[in-house]
């Protein structure tokens, strides 16, 4: 029973980090239909520039935390000025906005390689003692990983759903072209989008570089995100989120009852049985509500 | 050509959708206080007119003058500048409340204090919608989304109203409701208000002036009474021999 929750509470935390990704891209797909595959460069991105604060300039965590989220956003918001913007007003085709974010994963991914190197590292916090509820041991890093999540995503609720500028990013979503004619600026708008997925992909990339390693290629893992957004439902926030709890916790109940190695295959296996019954996932039945 | 007091004037103005001219030469003009309507045949550029006004539409050739200034060409800055289109179909945001529509049309305002007094305007002219407050608008019949569209319009408190086709898809007793909302609008609230319609009689009828867009090129020009009862415009426009 004990091992049952400590599973479930890493599962959870996992699960957090995955929502951070999933929600990313909800976010960036709700609004310009495409799907950003520059997002998993940006986390790897995120995770290197905090590495790079601890190690190198030997500051505390959380300011190394700070300056990563700084750098991730610039990284973000040049990407969409730079990569995105230009196709966007030349009314691009959607399949050319992602080859573009392919063309920045690639550049960014190579240009970490080529500064750090390929090899994994672990990130430099020292290891804490876990906490103990009763028997049940749960890792500190894992609690607050847990917690900074949940906390930024409530943050982006309340900014959706309680602010103008949200107001403005939903009724973009749901008709980018009758949101201008209403006086929203579609640029403003995508600025303040690819804030936020700066700042999700950087937490996101410090939390699974904490878990697991840094490396250039760690971004791979936001595949488990885009598989969470399927099993939610594409293109919804809260659906993303509900698919990225599931798939943290059954990927750590499978690492922690059968085995690490075949956590992947359940993965996918989860996703094709989802498919098979839901088709548009597990909260996807209204086309039209996206945010 | 800006030293006139007209509110909006443009002036040989010429739009093309790749090589084809879907807008040839237009001028036209609407002062201060006036109901303007263009009517004309499918395909006659009205509906491009609206855009190119608004900037979702860019234009090649010719000028637009808004209060004496050239119109902004970003779309969101027109309606700062104090344009605001009601665009056809009504595209009423769906899955957002009446509530929540109405506050999308109010985005650009800078004075938010007076956001529920002027709700509760729009709520005074379209009683419907004060029930349906935080129904989702895609709920709502075809006549109640043209009301949202038209309220959402009125909440970023435009000097020139634009509406592109108000009575399309809708049924006659609804449109007599609409349009009588349009003039009272204008008589009551000094509303200026530029409209194209297909329906060229009911246009006709409620606005002061009028100019008829065939293929691209404005080929007639009168008050509404004078159009009335041009022959050319009997046969082509009203169906009247």
């Amino acid at each position: 029973m004990e091992l049952f929750i400590q599973q479930l509470v890493s599962g959870v935390s996992i699960g957090a980090i995955y929502a951070l990704l999933a929600v990313g891209y909800a976010l960036v797909y709700s609004v310009y239909n495409f799907t950003n595959w520059a997002f998993d460069a940006f986390m790897a991105f995120g995770a290197f520039m905090a590495f790079v604060g601890i190690s190198s300039l030997f500051m505390p965590f959380w300011l190394a935390m700070i300056l990563s989220i700084l750098l991730t956003i610039l990284l973000s918001v040049g990407a969409e000025s730079m990569a995105y913007r230009p196709l966007r007003e030349r009314k691009a085709p959607r399949l050319f906005m992602m080859i573009s974010a392919m063309g920045v994963n690639l550049a960014v991914v190579n240009i970490i390689n080529l500064i750090f190197g390929g090899t994994f590292r672990k990130f430099p916090v020292e290891s804490v003692q876990p906490i103990f509820v009763g028997n049940v041991s749960i890792g500190r890093m894992d609690l607050i990983a847990g917690l900074i999540s949940f906390g930024v995503l409530a943050l982006l609720w309340l900014f959706l759903y309680r602010t103008r500028w949200g107001l403005g990013i939903r009724a973009s979503a749901i008709d980018i072209q009758t949101a201008a004619l209403m006086g929203i600026n579609n640029n403003a708008v995508a600025i303040i989008i690819f804030v936020i997925t700066g700042v999700l992909s950087a937490i996101a990339g410090v939390f699974y570089g904490i878990k697991y390693a840094v490396y250039p290629m760690m971004g791979i893992v936001t595949i488990k995100a885009m598989i969470a957004s399927i099993v939610g439902g594409l293109g919804s926030l809260p659906a993303a989120i509900v698919g990225s709890m599931l798939l943290g916790v059954l990927e750590t109940l499978v690492s922690g009852y059968i085995s690490s190695s075949y956590r992947d295959l359940f993965s996918f296996l989860f996703l094709i049985v989802i498919l098979l019954f839901f088709p548009n996932g597990l909260m996807g039945k209204n086309v039209d509500e996206k945010l | 050509m800006p030293a006139t007091s007209a509110l909006l004037e443009i002036h040989d103005l010429s739009v093309y959708y790749g090589g084809i001219r879907a807008l040839h030469g237009v001028s036209l003009r609407v002062e201060r206080g006036e109901i303007v309507a263009v009517i004309g045949a499918n395909g006659a550029g009205k509906s491009t007119l609206m855009k190119t006004i608004a900037a979702v539409k860019s234009y090649q050739n010719g000028t637009i003058f808004f209060e004496g200034q050239p119109l902004p060409k970003d779309t969101h800055k027109v309606v700062t500048s104090g344009i605001t289109l009601v665009p056809e179909g009504r595209r009423i945001f769906a899955p957002l409340s009446v509530r929540e529509n109405l506050l999308v049309g109010a985005y650009t305002r800078s004075n938010r204090q007076d956001l529920e007094k002027n709700m509760e305007e729009v709520f005074q002219l379209f009683p419907r919608l004060k029930e349906r407050i935080h129904q989702r608008g895609g709920t709502l019949s075809g006549g109640e989304q043209q009301m949202l569209a038209v309220g959402r319009a009125l909440m970023s408190q435009p000097k020139l109203l634009m509406l592109d086709e108000p009575s399309l898809g809708l049924a006659p007793i609804v449109i007599d409701a609409m349009f009588e909302t349009i003039v009272r609008l204008n008589r009551d609230l000094g509303l200026t208000i530029l409209l194209v319609e297909q329906n060229a009689s009911l246009a006709l009828e409620l606005c002061h002036r009028a100019y008829v867009l065939k293929t691209g090129e404005i080929v007639m020009e009168g008050t509404g009474k004078d159009l009335l009862e041009d022959p050319r415009v009997r046969a082509s426009y009203l169906g009247i021999k």
